[in-house]
């Protein structure tokens, strides 16, 4: 039951915070809310007993993906967005349409399916690590080898992208 | 049921409200670095239903599946970023609706 409300209380948190970070209009404070939410969000990854991803939550995402995102900001030094006057008003009635729509159809098919059909499989989860990297360094290894070469292009990609043309 | 004793729909039900605020702000904002924002929630969101089920069927196949997830998200974004700034040189804007050289 401990478990079942840290849960809550830790996805209440990363829903509470993403919202505040849908509603602000300033860029900087709308990433340092999707902080918190991520943060709240490994928490909710302890309660389900996978502490390694909730342990790259915090240092991947959090610590490196989102001061990224800060950093290009503050480089770019992108203005608060002003209120739309004379916006097309079909625009905003279509998205609110989209999300509502899309909400129905996550709880129908929650409430379709849910838990019903989960088979406990025999060997039981206990949140250790070593079983995680037993199998990634074993069956996942070309895989993982060739996220290594991914993360190699991007490095580089990224790097010809935003060099300042016409200089060395 | 989750190993934790966490009921599968409560997850569930923090995920698709997650999606859901990530599908707002993806469709509600014009600045192009916080539609990606909202694009990494929506992600981290199908990272949690991942992980409730791998708790359910009590499998560490899915902690693997949110490794490469997140991993091919930070490769996203630093692409994703770099494509911004070069943006911002030769439009001197990122906002979506002012970058419409390819619309009809």
């Amino acid at each position: 039951m401990t478990a079942r409300l840290v849960f809550d209380v830790a996805a209440g948190l990363a829903i509470l915070f993403a919202a505040v970070m849908v509603v602000h209009r300033h860029p900087v404070k709308s990433v340092l809310a999707l902080v918190v939410s991520f943060f709240a969000l490994s928490v909710a990854y302890v309660m389900l007993s996978a502490p390694l991803i909730a342990a790259l939550q915090v240092i991947v995402y959090a610590g490196a993906i989102l001061v990224l995102f800060l950093f290009v900001l503050m480089l770019l030094n992108v203005p608060e967005e002003v209120r739309q006057k004379s916006g097309r008003p079909i625009h905003h009635t279509l998205s609110a349409l989209a999300i509502v729509v899309f909400a129905a159809v996550l709880l129908g098919a929650l409430r379709a399916h849910g838990a019903t059909n989960a088979a406990p499989s025999t060997s039981p989860l206990t949140g250790e690590v070593a079983p995680v990297a037993r199998l990634l360094f074993s069956e996942h290894l070309l895989s993982f080898e060739a996220l290594s070469i991914l993360l190699l292009a991007a490095l580089v990609g990224a790097f010809a992208l935003a060099r300042r043309e016409g200089r060395t | 049921m989750t190993a934790n004793g966490i009921p599968l729909g409560d997850v569930l039900l923090a995920s698709g409200a997650l999606f859901a605020l990530g599908l707002a702000g993806a469709l509600m904002r014009r600045n192009a670095i916080s539609i990606f924002l909202a694009i990494e929630l929506m992600m981290n969101s199908a990272n949690l239903a991942i992980l409730g089920y791998a708790s359910t069927l009590q499998s560490v196949e899915g902690q693997i599946v949110v490794f490469f997830v997140i991993a091919i998200a930070a490769a996203e974004a630093a692409v994703g970023l770099a494509i911004f700034v070069a943006m911002f040189r030769h439009t001197e804007t990122i906002d979506v609706n002012r970058i419409n050289l390819l619309k009809w």
